[in-house]
């Protein structure tokens, strides 16, 4: 693949601690497109090595809006499914410029293992020294030894590594979109995780159009549906509950974005700092950046204080543990308060909700956001609508929750870019197998 | 309002740290997808604790976006102590080595990172 792509695949053999590269033949993308549509095609290659793999989009990376998405595909010990789970903030951008399209882990590693991949290169190292460690001291871990705090993680904590159904491969310091439990996939694998790093560089085959484009989508965005609007608070508002806005607010720090996503998906509380102090805290630690939003909103049903449920869900980060099946369960445990919760952390068991049909983390509410997208109020519409939506967005690289708050991102659009970017002819033919395959 | 030099505008209160101006600052550069050449940055590396900005690099400035304000220093003196006791930023990697800011000439759309920047955090004076 010469256009938005690295061209490479990266195959890493933990039991032999072999590393090899594979091209991305154009063959590979003009059938499967990209994303999940490849990262499938690769865990089917490798099946009886139990892959986990880590993909991004042709999208993914690039200033289409939103461009935030990578997968990792496993089979997932919640469903016992092939599943896909999200990472975004910057950690898929920082692989792709890294060097890779696609990574495919195989095998058990003897020993903990680190697997840095950086500017082209992968090197598998041992992990032993933060083994046991939680999620934030090992990427602090990693970053002083590597001596970069750009370097994005992708990691497990205590849950991963003790086998916990609801343990998440975490992206630096927070939680990840990972409902399916592949952290434990990671832990299985001896994998305490991976670092990211890259200075890459993509062409693109037609790169006036492909900008003039997004310019276009993004100039619609900015009067859409979601404009002018930040943070997980307005999400809640827009789902019919304001009041889990209202609840946070007077501990909103600031909110943020993932790469290249209009709208700031990413709310930080300052819990050990004046939530409206601006300069830089003294403090490594002031406070939290909430990533989902059915871990606070279920700690919240339980009747703990907004300070509380954050802290708590602070706690599940640096453990590496799904907050929200946290906040399930512990509901049906009849745990009331944070520390006999926290406590639990190890002994969690039970089963908890996922809506959707268990192919696409529903870390991503099932519906629209915002916008109704022009859907009737039929549950069963909204269901395969938000399927098909979310295989989109795991296609192409884009942020899933920006993708059910944003109907300018049409499928036309994303595929006209690829077609801008790549030269390639992928059409709609082509797209409709591919999310037929990935439902089936 | 932040304001600085060459006519654009800064508000680090309103950035959301999406790395869009980089991006299409990079593209402006390289003619490609690319983060190493752009001259416009948002510093991300205390991204831990929430406090981020915007770096952008002149003929002879570094020009730190701070939340708190806009701090201009001479290229050369960025790479001294701040008043945090902490180097300008991790952020700036190879800042010093970059093109400075021009505007984006010969670009039809002007200043690209006041273009692309979702939440008009950059503005043209």
């Amino acid at each position: 693949m010469e256009y938005l792509s690295t061209g490479k695949i990266l195959i890493v053999d933990l039991e032999t601690r072999e590393v090899t590269e594979e091209e991305l033949a154009d063959d590979l993308v003009a059938g499967r497109i990209g994303g999940a549509g490849i990262t499938k095609h690769l865990y089917e290659q490798h099946e009886e090595r139990d892959p986990v793999v880590l993909g991004t989009g042709l999208l993914t990376g690039t200033l289409y809006p939103g461009s935030a998405l990578g997968v990792v595909t496993a089979k997932s010990p919640v469903t016992g499914n092939l599943s896909h789970s999200p990472f975004t903030l910057d950690a898929a951008v920082e692989l792709k410029y890294a060097g890779f399209d696609y990574v495919v882990i195989k095998g058990v590693s003897e020993k903990p293992a680190f697997l840095w991949i950086h500017d082209g290169i992968a090197d598998i190292s041992d992990a032993a020294d933060v083994w046991g460690k939680d999620v934030w001291e090992t990427t602090n871990a990693w970053r002083k030894t590597l001596g970069d705090d750009l370097i994005q993680t992708l990691l497990i904590g205590p849950a991963g590594e003790s086998g916990s159904d609801f343990a998440q491969i975490c992206v630096n310091y927070w939680a990840s979109g990972d409902r399916f439990g592949l952290g434990k996939r990671f832990g299985q694998k001896r994998l305490k995780g991976i670092g990211l790093r890259g200075m890459g560089l993509f062409e693109i085959a037609d790169a006036e159009g492909f900008v003039d484009r997004c310019l276009e989508l993004l100039t619609q965005l900015k009067s859409g549906a979601a404009s002018g609007k930040k943070g997980i608070g307005e999400i809640y508002a827009a789902l019919g509950m304001p009041e889990v806005r209202d609840w946070l607010n007077s501990l909103v720090h600031r909110h943020s974005a993932c790469f290249n996503t209009p709208f700031a998906t990413n709310t930080y509380v300052y819990l050990d700092e004046d939530p409206k102090r601006l300069t830089e805290p003294e403090t490594d630690d002031p406070g939290f950046k909430i990533t989902e939003l059915f871990g606070l909103l279920g700690l919240k049903k339980i009747g703990l204080s907004a300070e509380a449920a954050c802290r708590l869900l602070k706690a599940c980060a640096r453990y590496g543990i799904d907050g929200a099946a946290v906040a399930e369960l512990s509901e049906k445990a009849d745990l009331k308060e944070s520390g006999e919760i926290e406590r639990s952390f190890a002994s969690l068991t039970g089963s908890v909700t996922l809506p959707g049909k268990g192919i696409f983390s529903p870390w991503c509410p099932v519906g629209p956001i915002f916008s109704d997208f022009g859907l009737s109020r039929d549950a069963s519409e909204t269901e395969a609508w938000w399927e098909r939506r979310q295989a989109v967005a795991y296609i192409f690289g884009i942020h899933p929750l920006f993708a059910v708050m944003s109907p300018e991102l049409t499928e036309e659009s994303m595929l006209e870019a690829v077609r801008l970017g790549t030269e390639m002819e992928i059409g709609r033919e082509t797209l409709d197998g591919v999310i037929a395959d990935l439902a089936g | 309002m932040r304001r600085v030099d060459m006519g654009i505008k800064i508000d680090a209160l309103k950035c959301t740290a999406c790395m869009a101006c980089e991006l299409v600052c990079g593209y402006h550069r390289d003619d490609a997808f690319a983060l190493l050449s752009s001259c416009i940055v948002p510093y991300r590396a205390r991204a831990k604790k929430d406090y981020f900005g915007v770096l952008l690099k002149e003929e002879e400035d570094l020009v730190i976006a701070r939340p708190e304000g806009v701090e201009v220093r001479k290229i050369g003196a960025a790479e001294e102590e701040s008043d945090s006791g902490k180097k300008a930023d991790a952020s700036a990697k190879p800042m010093l080595l970059r093109e400075p800011c021009d505007l984006c000439e010969e670009m039809k759309y002007g200043p690209m990172c006041v273009k692309f920047c979702p939440v008009d955090a950059i503005t043209l004076e």
